[in-house]
Order: structure tokens, then C-alpha cells, then sequence
């Protein structure tokens, strides 16, 4: 066989393999579709309800109820950055002990990877419903779930930026008679900076967000203000709300984007 | 009284590879050995094994009379802070000042947390900075070592191994990754400053050239085995041959085997 049939005997077998997979996708699609009941004359119905919705009863907020969402705000700002800073923390100091670079206990290593995963698989809405059982409404839960997320996010980020560092800076040191301790400080933390920072940024970015999800179920915030607003049909301050979540979560993502900028 | 002293040591890598086939050798105080051998001979196992960066599978090594095979913790950072090393990709804290580099060699002598924190006392910093002089360095003290040249970088890391004032430097082919003229100047700087301090060198090379014209002694290594050890004037061009062919010879018959 020449080169010119084995080319087009391949061009002919990646044309089947491509009619198959769209096939198949087509009737994966179809099928998931009649399990939710998806249909685009349910879809557009729904749509136009939405859209009266939005325009009728959301739309104009109410610029006076703004003084009363300022703390609600504030406290929103105030969980996501106490979860960031005190979730980096704490997360990079496990994650020291997660990384296969920098642990100073090989076999312990799959125990805090276990354990982390387990904060970090569990989504956000949940803790924060079982902390509301224990600790009652109110920032303390909302700052306590956002924290053990972060953590469980960040330890993940940490640990991978962590085992990419140059172990030959590592081994120099140990050379030199360095303790273990000395080595984390003085080589892991000056090539670990710029992950540390710029996980613990986008971290605060993503605990922003999820305040308001964790302030419906309980945790304070704006979220909890946006709940409660729809309970009592208040819509034009909830429509405020969400305009303030808006303008808090593209401030956040600017000046992290600017810190970024300055410090790595 | 004899620096150190190896005795049959071997080393078997965990997937079975073997670095070492029994090596020994005595080491005198202010000697300036070259160890030469072909790619794979074992001439980083070697250095790794005399510091402990690798643990060897058996044999002795006797520094300065006590046996530092089996040594741990702390005893291990005292044996480590007698012998620096310096390496082949140079291995500085790219980050960090090329001062603090230097510090870097201290931390075997502290406390460990006062190290941990970079609190160095001011005979330490003193320390280094006659080092950067004596390096030829003084001018570049405050900039990231990642911003020096490869040769300027190396010399940081003689620095670095000064401070520890070690007994023996292990110098893993430290010219490797250097231009001839960058090569020369490290060569030159550390030579004398092993000179000057009686400090004994063990200094992986692979020019034959450079190790005659330094070193006080040539030990030669062939798949994990010495083959040679006497002076440059001794290694004569059939010796080399034997040391670096035999294995080129070994390797062809190895391929035609496996092929
Ligand atoms: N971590 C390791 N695991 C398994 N085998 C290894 C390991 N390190 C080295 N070896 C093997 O041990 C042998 C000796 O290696 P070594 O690095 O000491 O050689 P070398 O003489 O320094 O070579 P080069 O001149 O290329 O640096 C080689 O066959 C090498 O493949
Ligand atoms: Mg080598």
C-alpha cells in the first residue's frame, strides 16, 4: 500500500469516528433533555415570565433602602476577606505538610490530602447549613463555611504550586546543614510568594461570590438580605441588593487584578 | 591525622541501578582531588553519598576520625555543615539577594529557628561579605541572584560553601554549565580559596584538561568502580582512554546486545 491510500484510509476512518461521536452526542443531548423536560416552547414561556418579572417587579431598585444594604455589605466584604486571609494561612501551613517537596512526613501526606478534599468536596451551601444548626443565623457562619472551603480550595492550589518549585535551591540548603524548618523559610517560601499571593487573591474573589449564596441559608451578609427580601416580596430592594453584589464582586476582581499587577 | 576515609562504599539505587561497586579512597587535609570518570560512572553518587544527600547501601565514611555513615539529626547537620557543596545548575534561592545566598551557608550553625526567621548576628553577615569580596562579588551584594551571569552565579555559590567554614568542598562538576573563560575564573577562585583556608576539595570534572591543572590528585572512576587514583602527572593518555573508552566500549556491546 502506498502512502497516498494509508492517508486516505485514515482521512475515511477519522470521518466515521467523528460522524459516531456527533451521533452520540446528539442522543445524549435529546435524552437528558426529555429527562429534565427541557423543551424551547417551555424554555420561551418561562422566559417572558422572567422577563416581567425582572422588569415589573425587580426593576427600578430602590436607592433607599441603599443606606440600610451598606452593612450588610460591609459585612459580606468583612466574612470573604477574614476567610481569605485566615484560609491562606492556614492552608498553606497544611499544605506544607501535603506536598511531597516540602512534608516533613512522607507517610502522613495522603492523610492531609484525605482530609482536605473532604472540606473541599462538600459544597459551600452545606456547611453553611450544618453550621447554622450549631451555631445559629448570623457572619459567624457565614464566615465559618466560607473558610473551610477556602481552605480546602487553597491547600489543593498551594500543594500543586508547591511541587513545582525547584527542589535544587531545596537541596542546597539541606547540604549546608539546614534544618527542615530553615529550608521551608528561606528556599520554599521565596519561590512559593507569587502562588501564595495570586490563590489567596482569586481565593477572595470566589468567597465573595459565594457570601451571598451562604447568606440565603443563613450566613449573614447580603445574601441574607436578598432572602429575606423575596420572602417579604421587598423586590426593589432585592433588585438593590444584587446590584451591590455586582459592584462588590467587579471591584474585588479589579483591585486583585491591580495587587497582582504590583506584587508578583 | 587523615580528613576522611572511604571505605568499600556501594550504592544501590531502589529500581536496582548500581552506582557504586565498593569504592575506597583517603583524603588529606588541603588536597585538591579531581575525580574523572564518563558519563553515569557514579561521580555524583559519589559526592551524594559522602554528605548524605543520598544514603549509600554499605561501607564506611570516617570524617575527621568519627564514623558519620549512620549519623542522624542533629549529628547529620553538623557533618553536613563541614562539607560544602557546591553544584552544576549552581542552586541559588533565585529569589533572594545574592547577600542572603551567602547567609545561607550559616544556617547549619544556628539555632533553628533563628535561622528559620533570617536572624543572622553581624559576624555572620561580616563573614559574608568578606567572602563576596574575596568571590570578587561585593558590587553585586543586594541584586536577586537570579540576575548574575551563569559563571557570577557559581561564585556565589563558592561563597555560599565558604561560610559554612567546611573542613571539604564536594564541587559537583561545577564548570559544566559554564563558557571556557567563566570556567577558568571559577576554577581559579576556588582553588585558591581552598588554598588559602587548607580546605581539602573533591571536584567532579569532565575535562581532563582542567582536572590535571588544578588538581593534586586524580582519582578516576569507571562504571562504579575507581580505576585510577594517583597524581596528573601519572595519567597518562592510555589511562584516560581506559577510564573514559572502556566504557564506550562496554556501551557498544551493551546495545548490540539488547539490539
Ligand atoms: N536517583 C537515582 N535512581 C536510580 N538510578 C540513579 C539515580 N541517580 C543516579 N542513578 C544511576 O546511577 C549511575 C551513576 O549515576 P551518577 O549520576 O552518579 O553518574 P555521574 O558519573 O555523575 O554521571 P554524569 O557525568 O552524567 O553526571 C547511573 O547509571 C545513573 O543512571
Ligand atoms: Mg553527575
Amino acid at each position: 500500500m502506498n502512502i497516498e491510500q494509508q492517508y486516505m484510509q485514515k482521512v475515511r476512518k477519522q470521518r466515521i469516528q467523528w460522524f459516531v461521536f456527533i451521533v452520540v452526542l446528539l442522543a445524549l443531548t435529546v435524552w437528558a433533555a426529555i429527562g429534565t423536560n427541557f423543551n424551547l416552547f417551555v424554555l420561551f414561556s418561562g422566559l417572558s415570565e422572567g422577563f416581567s418579572f425582572l422588569f415589573h417587579d425587580l426593576l427600578p431598585p430602590s436607592p433607599a433602602t441603599l443606606p440600610s444594604l451598606l452593612d450588610a455589605a460591609l459585612d459580606t466584604i468583612c466574612m470573604s476577606f477574614v476567610a481569605m486571609i485566615l484560609g491562606s494561612i492556614i492552608a498553606a501551613v497544611i499544605a506544607m505538610f501535603t506536598a511531597v517537596t516540602t512534608t516533613p512526613f512522607p507517610r502522613l501526606r495522603y492523610f492531609f490530602r484525605a482530609a482536605t478534599a473532604l472540606l473541599r468536596n462538600i459544597p459551600v451551601l452545606i456547611w453553611a447549613l450544618i453550621l447554622v444548626s450549631g451555631f445559629g443565623l448570623g457572619n459567624l457562619v457565614g464566615t465559618l463555611s466560607l473558610l473551610i472551603v477556602s481552605i480546602g480550595m487553597l491547600v489543593r492550589c498551594f500543594a500543586e504550586a508547591l511541587e513545582e518549585i525547584d527542589r535544587g535551591q531545596l537541596e542546597a540548603l539541606k547540604a549546608t546543614g539546614a534544618s527542615h524548618l530553615q529550608m521551608i523559610t528561606s528556599a520554599v517560601l521565596p519561590q512559593f510568594m507569587p502562588s501564595f499571593i495570586g490563590w489567596s487573591l482569586f481565593n477572595l474573589e470566589i468567597n465573595i461570590r459565594a457570601s451571598t449564596i451562604v447568606g440565603m441559608v443563613g450566613g449573614g451578609g447580603l445574601g441574607f438580605m436578598i432572602q429575606s427580601g423575596i420572602k417579604l416580596f421587598q423586590y426593589k430592594q432585592v433588585s438593590m441588593a444584587i446590584i451591590l453584589v455586582i459592584v462588590i464582586v467587579l471591584a474585588t476582581e479589579w483591585l486583585t487584578g491591580r495587587v497582582r499587577e504590583r506584587l508578583i | 591525622m587523615t580528613l576522611l576515609q572511604v571505605e568499600q562504599l556501594k550504592k544501590v539505587y531502589p529500581d536496582g541501578t548500581v552506582g557504586l561497586k565498593g569504592i575506597s579512597f583517603e583524603l588529606e587535609a588541603g588536597e585538591f582531588v579531581a575525580v574523572i570518570g564518563p558519563s553515569g560512572a557514579g561521580k555524583s553518587t559519589l559526592l551524594r553519598c559522602l554528605n548524605r544527600m543520598v544514603e549509600s547501601s554499605s561501607g564506611t565514611i570516617t570524617l575527621q576520625g568519627n564514623t558519620i555513615t549512620k549519623v542522624k539529626a542533629k549529628q547529620l547537620r553538623a557533618v553536613r555543615r563541614k562539607m560544602g557543596m557546591i553544584f552544576q545548575g549552581y542552586n541559588l534561592v533565585a529569589r533572594s539577594t545574592v547577600l542572603t545566598n551567602v547567609l545561607h551557608g550559616r544556617l547549619g550553625y544556628m539555632n533553628s529557628l533563628k535561622g528559620a526567621l533570617g536572624l543572622f548576628n553581624k559576624q555572620d553577615t561580616e563573614l559574608a561579605k568578606a567572602l563576596l569580596n574575596k568571590v570578587g562579588l561585593s558590587e553585586q551584594m543586594y541584586k536577586r541572584a537570579d540576575e548574575l551571569s551563569g559563571g557570577q552565579q557559581q561564585r556565589v555559590g563558592i561563597a555560599r560553601a565558604l561560610a559554612q567554614r567546611p573542613a571539604l568542598i564536594l564541587a559537583d562538576e561545577p564548570i559544566a554549565s559554564l563558557d571556557p573563560a567563566a570556567s577558568q575564573t571559577v576554577m581559579q577562585t576556588l582553588y585558591e580559596a581552598c588554598k588559602a583556608d587548607g580546605i581539602a576539595c573533591l571536584c567532579n570534572l569532565h575535562q581532563v584538561e582542567v582536572a590535571k591543572k588544578f588538581a593534586t590528585r586524580i582519582i578516576g572512576i569507571r562504571a562504579g568502580e575507581k580505576v585510577f587514583d594517583g597524581a596528573p602527572e601519572q595519567l597518562t593518555d592510555e589511562m584516560i582512554s581506559y577510564i573514559y573508552e572502556g566504557a564506550k566500549h562496554e556501551e557498544a556491546v551493551g546495545r548490540k546486545e539488547t539490539a
